[in-house]
């Protein structure tokens, strides 16, 4: 039936053409080669690059979400060139993707984000180029985090995934009278949390609980609660679960939500794993701001502890430490002002790699108002030393955003990391984190308003 | 002026075996005064100030006859009486003298479609569909009967397109009384203007609007209808006119409901049931949470056709409705059950119009609506549902809630908006004589919110928020026409004046300490030109240029001015409106006349140049987390296209109708063009109907049907690369629809039955990616007329 209703609109248009009009325009797909790197390597890694496509603004990301495959020794070769705009796989997403992919990279798992499969759970096989080769059966997690879920990987080696979500009901005392506003008073603002976890490799859901919380008495009554949480962790044991948190404060007398406030310390929800029950909230003594991160995974485990980056600190990100008790340890200050020399440190991504170095993208009250917004920039950092160092092997461009950077491929101590400036062609790079030698790799063929979120 | 003797001159055509003839057309020749007959063949025509003329009657297929009338001094009232004879199979000799009202309409010179209603509202055919064929339009609705719709002129959609009821805004008339619920048989023409707006309509409209003219003929009739098919729809309604003649004294009522199901089948990558461990199983799925209910009308009392008024009346307009809601905008695997919007509105109206008021060539219109509306939001219900309509699963295999307590996510509502509406449209004009006139039309609307939530407590809702809005718009027009009537145009200047008012509940402390809750007022004024011209130029009897530009704007919204305390926006009071240069150039040509062939074509060309789009910053690491988002003013945009219209009929049985609407649509911000995306571009529309005269029984007469509706396929993302996969997950597949109907209307004349068969080969419809409509239905409609009361 489609070839007839081909027919009909070819010979329609053929005689509206010759008949009555002469200047139709023509739809016009330029012809787009693009060299096809050749995907078969022994022993090397894949590599899966993500490019988001402009959508209505540059930047936006909102275009589509595509994905290429190319093997690392063609990642880290410089002479390759590849246009995932033009030849990658559109993930099913609505709006930008958000991907993980197994620590061998030769899968890629994707949880849609909104539109009518928004939540639906899908594992790729990389087969190299945009050959991505769907496994498994379908399942939502949907019913239980909503369609707009926020989810990471556990790395309990690719077994689990968890999902979070949370809402927020104002509790009012109406003093028995529930007709007379007059009298009545703010308690608290309750927040209701969903977290499901998913078998990655069976594709099943695997566990959902629901827990209520609010802050400590005295910050609860003042109005401030958790409006969004993200990035469940794991911790080294493996019986807890960490999850970041966003605080936001209302106005007790109104309940209208404010807008300048004082910033309470940084939060954490600690919840009891597998179970996903009995949650209790953590607060750093170091650092104010929150810990739910952005599109990016935002706290790692590593040796014993698990290390969390935040955002939105008045003195600059900081990378807090959880100790193995369960709590923020304290004694453990890794400021990024500090480190790096600048003002308003802001980790936007960050990864580390198994030796305690990481590389991390941030930008700084003296970034640059680029395009689509604040210049990033890549720093490497040695969890254990403290220290950070940009990359200035890496070149940095006003358009260079990274805002929506999503993912770093670990191969052993190296870190592969996309590089271009939207709208612009960039490269793969590669850190090699215990030298910090960069390698320039593959370029990355970009197009108008776009830009590339990482490697996986 | 003479002294004025208040004389007349009434009677009655028929047909020479005695039938009245109704809307037989009399006129005083080489005048422009004239009337049509009523149902019982009658006419009259007042204030005759000639003492002696010719009368001349007409109607299609029977042979004019004239009549040489003189009053003598003292004689006020003549009775002519005309017996018209029958042009027997001889109707390719009938010359239709003049032009209809549809044609004369659009041949002004404006991108203007003149929607006739008399075909739709004998079938079993809703308003939308009727105006979804329409050349240049394209209407996308959420699913079937009383569904969300958006309407799209040449590409510009929302708030670009301006939807009017007789010129008065049709929010003022809220969700219970719009394009779903009103049935065509109480509109007697829509008028889509694309790009450019006459004077007399004059809104801030970017894109174009769209007139609903409701019947204001004042002839004794009755009709009333029924409908019922598919998805146990069923549709009535009832028109009544009644007037005396002595005193004028007219009553006018109309009532109409609609019902509907809406369970048709759907399926798809979302429609499934979940099992244990969240095994998804495809179905295919009934809707059971679409039904659609809704009620209405209009009844007028007043005057007619006396002379202090051609029409005065009073009345009330009243509707109400309730529509389940299945899901949201995308049909996800979690249907909605037990979610509803309810809206109902009561207005008082009034209407006054009378033409030569005072002096002859100047006319006044007045139609005014006050009143309430009303809107609620119900969305209580915890616990999920499958697409098979019964209780959902967990993976643990357990019936469960949703964590967010509602069925959308977003928490449970009772959220209520309570609004006062008022709108008055005047227009004065003058014409100077036949070729020039002035015209001077005003607009006034006034939308005054309250919202509240049930749910939320007492203390909560005396802190939201109010907008008040207050609309004026001015123009002034000028019409010239020349060259005996081969040249016409007409040049137009409007003003826009808006008030947008938020009121803010704060508390604040007085001397003694003492808090005391004070409304924070902030108003916003917006006032902006515009103007632009339609001329037509008849450059050979059958072809007609036709040309039209206008600076179009469109003002702020309250949320764009204001934000959106639930979606951290902000006030910018300095936003500035949307603004679009509009064009259109096109030819009419036709009808040409070949023996019994009569076909035309229409054509435009159209661009639209929008400036200044409003619209939200992107998301970036500075805003994310912040709560001072503005709507700004970001970028341009433009569409370009062609609308082309064929119309061709054969021995007046035979009538063949296609049209064709293709545009290129791009929006540019900061300097990054693209084509936009989730736009349907190229839509095709047929239609042809056949004529039976005396099938079954003598006189009466059978027409068959059939419709065809096309739109390519459209992506709901940006183009994409020449060599990407994956790219048909956000495809919307090309459709071709295609209908069947059949209409009987028996010996009297008063008895229609029509019957409809629509997408008979049932194919999957979607406006909007993986949403489907409706396939296969079938609908049958009694329509009864009675003409002598």
């Amino acid at each position: 039936m489609k070839r007839t209703n081909l027919n009909f609109k070819t010979v329609v248009l053929a005689i509206l053409t010759v008949g009555l009009f002469t200047a139709c325009s023509n739809e016009d797909d330029g012809p787009g080669t693009t060299p096809d790197p050749d995907p078969d390597q022994e022993d090397a890694r894949w590599i899966t690059v993500a490019a988001a496509r402009m959508g209505e603004n540059p930047g936006d990301g909102n275009g589509g979400t595509l994905i290429y495959a190319l093997d690392s020794e063609d990642a880290k070769d410089p002479s390759v060139s590849i246009a995932p705009f033009d030849n990658g796989f559109i993930v099913p997403s609505n709006r930008t993707a958000r991907l993980q992919a197994s620590e061998d990279g030769s899968t890629i798992f994707n949880i849609s984000y909104a539109g009518d499969t928004g939540g639906n759970y899908t594992k790729y096989l990389v087969n190299g180029g945009q050959d991505f080769e769907q496994t498994g059966s379908e399942i939502s997690i949907a019913p239980y985090v909503g369609s707009a879920p926020r989810w990471i990987k556990l790395f309990d080696g690719d077994k689990t995934g968890a999902a979070v979500y949370v809402s927020t009901e104002n509790m009012y005392d109406d003093n028995d009278t529930p007709d007379d506003e007059t009298d009545d008073t703010y308690i608290n603002t309750v927040s209701t949390m969903g977290v499901v976890t998913l078998d990655l490799e069976n594709s099943a859901i695997i566990n959902f609980e629901e827990s209520t919380f609010t802050l400590d008495a005295e910050d609860a009554a003042n109005g401030y609660y958790i409006d969004r949480i993200d990035m469940p962790t794991l911790n080294t044991a493996g019986d807890k679960l960490y999850i970041g948190a966003r605080v936001r404060k209302l106005d007790p007398a109104t309940g209208e939500r404010e807008s300048d406030y004082e910033i309470l310390g940084s939060k954490t929800i600690v919840l009891d794993y597998p179970s996903l029950t009995n949650p209790t909230i953590i607060t750093s003594g170091i650092s104010n701001g929150n810990t739910n991160g952005y599109r990016s995974i935002n706290s790692f485990e590593y040796n014993g502890a698990v290390y969390q980056a935040n955002q939105s600190d008045p003195n600059g990100s900081y990378i807090l430490k959880i100790g193995a008790d369960n709590q923020y340890d304290d004694s453990y200050v890794f400021n990024l002002d500090d480190a790096l020399g600048v003002e308003g440190a802001y980790v936007l991504a960050w990864r580390p790699a198994a030796n305690g170095k990481a590389v991390l993208a941030y930008r700084h009250n003296g970034s640059e108002e680029g395009v689509a917004g604040a210049q990033g920039f890549f720093a490497l950092v040695d969890l254990n030393a403290k220290t950070a160092t940009t990359l200035t092997d890496i070149p940095y461009d006003p358009d260079f955003y990274l805002f929506q950077y999503q993912s770093f491929a670990v191969d052993g101590n190296e870190i592969y990391l996309t590089q271009a400036p939207v709208g612009k062609n960039g490269n793969i790079y590669v850190v090699d984190t215990e030298t910090g030698a960069v390698t320039k790799g593959a370029e990355l063929v970009n197009v108008e308003g776009s830009h590339f979120i990482g490697a996986w | 002026m003479q002294a004025q003797i208040n004389r007349t001159i009434s009677g009655k055509i028929s047909a020479a075996n005695g039938e009245p003839l109704f809307g037989a057309t009399v006129v005083i020749m080489g005048t422009q005064k004239g009337t049509q007959t009523d149902i019982n063949g009658k006419y009259i025509l007042e204030n005759i100030t000639e003492d002696t003329f010719v009368l001349q009657a007409s109607y299609i297929g029977y042979y004019n006859k004239k009549q040489n009338v003189t009053f003598l001094a003292e004689e006020n009232n003549i009775t002519v009486d005309f017996a018209l004879v029958e042009r027997t199979n001889n109707l390719d000799n009938v010359t239709v003298n003049g032009k209809s009202k549809k044609t004369a309409l659009e041949t002004e010179g404006f991108a203007v479609t003149a929607v006739q209603t008399e075909e739709a509202s004998i079938r079993n055919i809703q308003t939308n569909e009727l105006l979804n064929t329409t050349v240049g339009v394209k209407i996308r609705q959420n699913g079937g009967l009383g569904a969300n719709a958006e309407y799209s002129l040449n590409g510009l959609s929302g708030s670009a397109v301006r939807i009017f009821i007789d010129g008065i805004p049709i929010s003022i008339y809220g969700n219970s009384f719009n394009l779903n619920s009103i049935p065509p048989s109480l509109i007697k023409e829509i008028q889509v203007y694309k790009g450019v707006v006459p004077g007399h309509l004059a809104s801030d409209a970017l894109g174009g609007a769209i007139n609903i003219e409701l019947h204001s003929q004042a002839r004794n009739t009755l009709n009333v209808s029924a409908s019922y098919g598919s998805f146990n729809t069923l549709q009535t309604n009832a028109n009544a006119v009644y007037r005396m003649d002595s005193s004028g004294f007219t009553v006018k009522a109309s009532l109409f409901q609609n019902y509907s199901d809406n369970d048709y089948e759907v399926s798809g990558r979302s429609v499934v049931v979940t099992g244990l461990g969240g095994v998804q199983t495809p179905i295919t799925a009934k809707r059971f949470n679409d039904a659609y209910r809704s009620v209405g009308g209009i009844a007028q009392f007043g005057f007619t056709d006396v002379s202090w008024a051609d029409q005065f009346f009073l009345g009330i307009t009243a509707s109400d409705d309730y529509k389940e809601v299945q899901h949201g905008a995308f049909m996800t695997i979690t249907p909605y059950k037990d979610r509803y919007l309810e809206s109902d509105a009561l207005l008082g109206n009034l209407t006054y119009k009378k033409k030569d008021l005072f002096t002859n060539g100047l006319d006044l219109n007045i139609i005014g609506l006050y009143g309430k509306r009303n809107r609620q939001v119900v969305d209580t219900l915890a616990a999920a549902y499958a697409w098979n309509g019964q209780r959902a699963i967990d993976f643990r295999g357990d019936e469960y809630e949703y964590t967010w307590g509602s069925q959308q996510e977003g928490g449970p509502t009772l959220a209520k908006i309570k609004r006062n509406v008022a709108s008055v449209r005047s227009g004065i004009s003058y014409a100077f004589n036949k070729n020039h006139k002035m015209l001077f039309n005003h607009v006034f609307s006034s939308i005054d919110r309250e919202d509240s939530d049930a749910l939320n407590t007492l203390l909560e809702n005396i802190f939201v928020g109010t907008r008040d809005l207050r609309k004026n718009i001015f123009s002034l027009t000028y019409d010239v026409s020349a060259f005996e009537n081969r040249f016409k145009a007409s040049l137009f200047g409007k003003y826009y004046q808006q008030k947008n008012i938020s009121k803010d509940p704060a508390i604040t402390e007085d001397e003694e300490g003492n808090s005391t809750i004070v409304e924070e007022v902030v108003t916003n004024n917006t006032t902006n030109e515009g103007y632009g011209f339609a001329a037509s130029y008849a450059i050979l009897p059958e072809v007609t240029l036709l040309t039209s530009a206008e600076k179009a704007v469109r003002l702020p919204n309250e949320t764009e001015i204001f934000g959106n305390d639930g979606d951290n926006v902000v006030a910018n009071s300095s936003i500035n409106p949307e603004r679009s240069d509009n064009l259109n150039v096109g030819f009419r040509f036709g009808s040409f006349n070949i023996k019994k062939h009569q076909f035309s074509v229409y054509t435009n060309f159209f661009t639209r140049n929008i400036k200044d789009r409003i619209g939200l910053p992107i998301e970036t690491s500075l805003n994310v987390n912040d709560e001072l988002i503005v709507y700004v003013n970001q970028g341009s945009g433009t569409s370009k296209g062609i609308d082309a219209q064929l119309s061709y009929t054969y021995n007046n049985n035979l009538a063949l109708n296609f049209n064709v609407s293709k545009f290129d649509l791009k929006i540019e911000n900061r300097g990054t063009e693209i084509d936009v995306p989730n736009t349907p571009f190229l839509t095709m529309n047929g239609s042809a109907r056949y004529r039976f005269n005396n099938v079954i029984q003598k006189n009466a007469q059978l027409n068959l049907f059939y419709n065809l509706y096309y739109t390519d396929d459209f992506s709901y993302l940006v183009p994409q690369g020449s060599n990407t996969t994956g790219d048909d997950f956000f495809r919307v597949p090309e459709q071709l629809v295609q209908d069947l109907g059949f209409s009987y209307m028996f010996p009297k004349k008063n008895i229609i039955l029509s019957f409809d068969a629509k997408n008979i080969f049932d194919k999957p419809v979607y406006d909007n990616l993986s949403v489907q409509k409706p396939g296969r239905a079938f609908y049958l409609k009694l329509n009864y007329n009675l003409n002598n009361f």
